[in-house]
């Protein structure tokens, strides 16, 4: 009895996915204009936009309550991945005919690596300023995805400060890095920066977030897709590699030093 | 055995769920986006088998370097195992590029984040606990790492280019 209600639940999972595929496809691709800057939001921003709003409590009534059962939810935390999978072999074939192209840039590849210190360059100087502390280390060291989160959980714990830092960040990027990362990108066009160098810099140590970088950056300018794809997932799977390394050699040392220079300049 | 043949049973179910729902996407795109939609063929659902089978040979590829002894190997992502094992074998051979090509990049995407969606549902209450400040870092944080990257590699570009 209790069987068949889970499969009839689970049914209406995968008609519900079915539906919300449907309907954000037909929503299509949106542009709008912020202030002079083009952005566009892809069906990808819409079917999680939709799935998250309907998640909420508030919504979770009939037939979206058996949609959003307690199995079926899980089901797709701890399938996440494997629904993945498909898109990062996509990725495989989008970088090979690209790879001379690639490999004579590869040192520039490299070198992007060290640019994700941006987020204690930048993100620890804000964090200090509204107020942060201890939390800041863990929020800054990196995008806040597993490798953070295992160093962090490692050296503190996840019940310390820096541990709810990361973990906070964690969570946030769960839910909005893909839209953050999809406004960004073509933000960042709109300031300037070639299509080239925003895509090689979009591996940014989680596929989501790359892919929904990336996708926006084809969207604003389509002849370049290709290489756009290829050099987006090349750094992507760079990331990957050198991530924890970046971290741990890099991002860390540079962290400690400036939160102790900014701590005691603002202690006198 | 018995237990380990259910699990990638199990694995590659889901993997052929996914792959039906790119198809379910591209088929939507045709309805509603007609002539510019990529068309479904028969190379697109060859390309949909290329990419099972490369993800499942990526995730039996995890598995045999978990059992080594190399950390680095252990802790690789199967996500990484998976583009690695699709780009050695685009670069062996063709057909794969031009199968895999033949579906909608796009229509990959929708299906994932549809998960995505629905996966993180119950953590939506965990906003509550994370504080508005690390919000507002979050942000920083994110275009902190881009635009580190964007800058180097916009300086790289042009030592190559002059």
């Amino acid at each position: 009895m209790k069987d068949t209600k889970k499969v009839v639940n689970f049914a209406l999972f995968l008609i519900f996915v079915l539906v919300v595929i449907a309907i954000a496809e037909r929503i299509g691709y949106q542009s709008f204009a912020l202030g002079s800057f083009k952005i566009g939001l892809l069906p990808l921003v819409f079917a999680i936009l939709i799935t998250m709003l309907l998640g909420i409590k508030l919504c979770r009534k009939g037939i979206l309550k058996r949609v959003y059962s307690e199995f079926n939810v899980n089901f797709a935390g701890k399938y996440l991945i494997f629904i993945m999978l498909p898109l990062m072999a996509r990725y495989g074939a989008d970088v090979a005919p690209k790879i001379r192209e690639i490999l004579s840039v590869g040192w520039v590849f490299i070198i992007q690596e060290i640019g994700n210190l941006g987020t204690v360059l930048i993100g620890l100087p804000i964090a200090i300023l509204i107020g942060l502390k201890r939390e800041a280390i863990g929020a800054t060291l990196g995008i806040g995805r597993e490798g953070e989160l295992a160093y962090i959980s490692e050296k503190y714990t996840l019940d310390s400060d820096e541990g709810r830092g990361v973990l906070s960040l964690y969570i946030i990027g769960t839910l909005f890095g893909t839209i953050i990362f999809s406004i960004l990108a073509p933000l960042l066009l709109g300031l300037g920066f070639s299509v080239e160098a925003l895509a090689m810099s979009s591996g940014v140590g989680s596929a989501s977030m790359m892919t929904a970088a990336s996708s926006a950056l084809v969207a604003q300018v389509p002849e370049k897709a290709e290489t756009i794809r290829a050099y987006a997932s090349a750094s992507q799977l760079l990331t990957s590699f050198l991530g924890t390394y970046t971290m741990v050699f890099l991002a860390v040392p540079l962290q400690r030093f400036m939160y102790n220079k900014m701590m005691k300049r603002g202690s006198k | 055995m018995d237990k380990n043949m259910n699990k990638y049973l199990k694995f590659g179910l889901v993997l052929f769920l996914s792959v039906c729902l790119v198809l379910f996407t591209q088929q939507v795109k045709v309805w509603f986006n007609g002539e510019t939609a990529t068309p479904i063929s028969m190379m697109t659902i060859y390309g949909l088998i290329v990419l099972w089978t490369f993800s499942f040979a990526g995730v039996l590829f995890s598995d045999v370097m978990k059992k080594t002894k190399v950390r680095f190997l252990q802790d690789f992502p199967v996500l990484g195992w998976v583009s690695i094992v699709s780009l050695i074998f685009c670069l062996m051979f063709d057909f794969p590029i031009r199968a895999i090509q033949a579906v909608d990049f796009l229509s990959i995407t929708t299906p994932v984040l549809t998960f995505a969606g629905i996966s993180v549902a119950d953590r939506l209450i965990d906003l509550r606990r994370t504080s508005w400040r690390v919000a507002i870092v979050a942000v920083f944080v994110f275009l902190g790492t881009y635009v580190g990257s964007a800058i180097l590699s916009e300086l790289g570009l042009a030592i190559m280019g002059g």
